[in-house]
């Protein structure tokens, strides 16, 4: 009986090398789809900084934050720093969309996963509306001489308050930021564009020397990146989503058709399936040389100047965003990010307080430059890095930012009309009226 | 064995399945009845979260991108995995190599296998596939946002995936088949397809059902190859059902968990329609 299992079927088609063969095949072709994958190089900006909390027990602290090459610097800090004694701070490698996740579950019991979370100043209005988070201005009070918080920027201390109450300590903030090939742009003649027009003419020369079929590169990532976009679009325009002292919402301006419209006119220019790209996607093409121009966050910006990643790292330039139309704000997104304190943790709030604000030390920001632009005024300088100056640029001219808890489920619950939009299926003047429906019965809540 | 022996000794397992199994079955079927957030009890909402997945247009798109896909798959998966354990039961030497070669897509999660069978097609990643196609002067296939393509994508990562499987169990049913069968019909005259069709497949008609039972069952909860290789899958029509549960439900913070659960309770439902025959015919056998 047993022999019976190894024993072959006998059959007579054909040769037995020529099975083996098909069988070969088949394992290769299943094979195959191992081969020819990119990495990223790991981050090694992390300070060993001063992180004199005390514990009278064993604490272990875990933190909720997203892994990129701007946020793990501050986030390795804080758990190189601050693991001694009793205390032990402990963080999991986590993607964007899986932060989201779990802080929206963390937050929502009695208890929580996590005692310190990575928040932005998108979400903070809603957050704070929510009671889900510590505020933490009496916090500051206590701890802010000690570590020298007097010297965050006030702008981003402002986007992490609501209704008078800070809701994180900022660490960093994004904006978009232009990266292009200096050597190709030489080569051609060509200035980086300062408005939607000037890009689509560079674009076009671009296509028309032959050397790029899609020579611009934006995420557009139809599951998330395109409401940031259109957002940016619309604020360049001059445009909020909303009317805050009326509460309507602001679909039904004919600007905003007009930022629908912008956008779509860009996509001759760039990779048909740009729908389905994200930030590290984008950052492939212009490693891969598949494009001459870019416009992502800052914290994806020092990654392409690294020379492991493309062999175009020295050949990159970084300049400010165009502006939508022939003036105002630049097409962007001001980002701040921070740290939180769930009001769900058992942990002490001011031993939390002492380890995030350790993270945002002078030290420990002048370590994050240049993969991040640290929210402490005078880090940043035009020198500290090839992308600093527009980034300087950049944050002084982005769209102002709307802290209000109706901004983040508007763009959350609009964003499949902006993709369709863009995609050819519904008309910009559709899509705008079908927006203005779906923003009033979002704000109906409010 | 005696009666309280027998007790004694299933006790465990009927423990662990009702604690893993009844009550998470018994709590969806509640919880799919109430408005949930995380955290928060539950609020009595009637029929409203069923009404409102079955007269959402993307519900009845879901279900039926789901069936096809499934139907589709599991055909080839199947027709495949038979013919695949043929060719490799007909080896000796390299046997043990081939095996191990071809067990591993199924053993690699799926998100990870969806996201390196991608590779094959995105040019961003070297796109070998892609390269192919232009070396031939083939047009360009957008193979993340058309919709036919994009679904020959999935469908090809999920055999990828799955196919191993689907030889494995067969190889084993083809090594159970009596050799004095296989010489009864060679001595009959039977050829080789005859004799596949005629003697082996009736055979290990068992195992095939077993295998389509197993396959039906986890293409239906297509969700991880659609993750990476499918970002655009709402707006293409390629979004399965358990991918609208998790955009409805979970998306960007969602806390829909009792629209999710009465999707659930749907799907489940889905599943017992199309295992039916298989659960009915397993069950005869395992009578006879």
């Amino acid at each position: 009986m047993r022999a019976a299992l190894h024993r072959p079927l006998p059959t007579s088609a054909g040769p037995r090398r020529a099975r083996r063969a098909v069988a070969l095949t088949a394992v290769g072709a299943l094979a195959l789809a191992g081969c020819g994958a990119g990495s990223r190089t790991g981050n090694e900006n992390a300070a060993e900084v001063e992180c004199a909390v005390e514990v009278s027990e064993p604490t272990t602290v875990n933190v909720l934050a997203y892994n990129s090459s701007a946020i793990d610097p501050f986030t390795d800090t804080m758990v190189n720093s601050c693991t001694q004694g009793d205390l032990t701070v402990e963080h999991e490698p986590i993607d964007f969309a899986g932060q989201v996740q779990r802080t929206t579950a963390t937050l929502a019991g009695d208890e929580g996963t996590y005692d310190v979370i990575e928040t932005y100043g998108y979400i903070i209005p809603q957050l704070g509306t929510e009671g889900s988070l510590q505020p933490l201005n009496e916090y500051v009070d206590q701890f802010g001489e000690e570590y020298g918080l007097g010297e965050l920027n006030a702008g981003m201390l402002e986007a992490m308050t609501y209704e008078g109450d800070l809701y994180a300590l900022p660490m960093q903030a994004q904006m978009f930021v232009m990266a292009y090939r200096a050597d190709v742009f030489e080569e051609q003649g060509l200035e980086p564009p300062t408005t939607f027009a000037e890009l689509k003419e560079v674009s076009q020369a671009l296509q028309d020397s032959g050397e790029f079929q899609y020579p611009l590169a934006l995420p557009w990532l139809a599951s998330g990146d395109l409401a940031t976009a259109y957002d940016a679009a619309l604020g360049s325009l001059g445009v909020d989503y909303v009317d805050p002292e009326t509460k309507t919402p602001n679909f039904d301006d004919p600007l905003a058709v007009t930022a629908l419209e912008e956008l779509k006119s860009l996509t001759p220019f760039m990779d048909p399936q740009v729908t389905t790209f994200d930030q590290p996607a984008v950052q492939q093409q212009m490693y891969n040389g598949d494009a001459a121009m870019a416009i992502m966050f800052s914290g994806r910006m020092s990654d392409l100047t690294v020379e492991s990643n493309t062999e175009f790292a020295a050949d990159f330039a970084f300049a400010p965003p165009p502006t939508v139309g022939d003036s105002g704000p630049q097409y962007s997104a001001l980002s701040v990010d921070g740290w939180s304190i769930p009001t769900n943790t058992t942990v002490d709030p001011a031993v939390l307080f002492e380890v995030i604000a350790s993270s945002v030390s002078q030290e420990a920001s002048e370590a994050s430059v240049p993969a991040a632009y640290p929210a402490r005024d005078g880090v940043v300088t035009p020198d500290s890095g090839p992308y600093a100056e527009a980034a300087i640029d950049a944050i002084d001219n982005a769209p102002p930012a709307e802290p209000f808890p109706w901004t983040a489920p508007i763009a959350n619950e609009t964003l499949p009309v902006v993709a369709e939009v863009i995609l050819g299926q519904t008309t910009p003047e559709e899509g705008a009226a079908r927006m203005q429906e779906i923003a009033t019965g979002v704000l109906a809540q409010y | 064995m005696r009666r309280r022996e027998y007790a004694f000794l299933v006790a465990p397992s009927v423990i662990v399945m009702f604690g893993l199994l009844v009550i998470p079955l018994v709590r969806t079927v509640q919880w799919s009845f109430q408005q949930v957030r995380y955290g928060q009890p539950g609020t009595f909402v009637g029929l409203d979260n069923y009404r409102s997945a079955l007269t959402d247009p993307r519900f009845a798109s879901a279900v039926v991108f789901t069936v096809v896909v499934t139907v589709a798959v599991v055909t080839v998966l199947v027709v495949g995995g038979y013919v695949l354990a043929v060719l490799v039961n007909g080896l000796v030497k390299v046997k043990p190599l081939v095996l191990g070669l071809l067990l591993v897509p199924y053993v690699v999660p799926g998100l990870i296998g969806g996201t390196m069978f991608g590779w094959l097609f995105n040019s961003n990643f070297g796109g070998i596939v892609n390269q192919v196609i232009a070396f031939f002067g083939l047009p360009e296939v957008l193979w993340f946002t058309s919709t036919w393509a994009n679904r020959g994508l999935v469908a090809g990562a999920v055999i990828w995936g799955l196919l191993p499987f689907a030889m494995l169990v067969i190889l084993a049913g083809l090594q159970s088949v009596p050799a004095e069968l296989l010489e009864a019909a060679r001595v009959d005259g039977a050829g080789t397809l005859r004799t596949h069709w005629s003697v082996i497949a009736p055979s290990i008609r068992g195992v095939v059902g077993f295998v389509t039972l197993i396959s039906i069952m986890d293409v239906l909860r297509l969700f991880d190859q659609l993750i990476p290789l499918s970002p655009q899958a709402v707006q293409i029509g390629n979004e399965s059902l358990v991918l609208y549960i998790y955009n409805r439900a979970f998306l960007d913070g969602g806390q829909q968990l009792g629209l999710g659960s009465a999707m659930n309770v749907l799907l489940i439902g889905l599943i017992v329609v199309m295992l039916l025959p298989f659960i009915r015919s397993t069950a005869r056998e395992g009578r006879s």
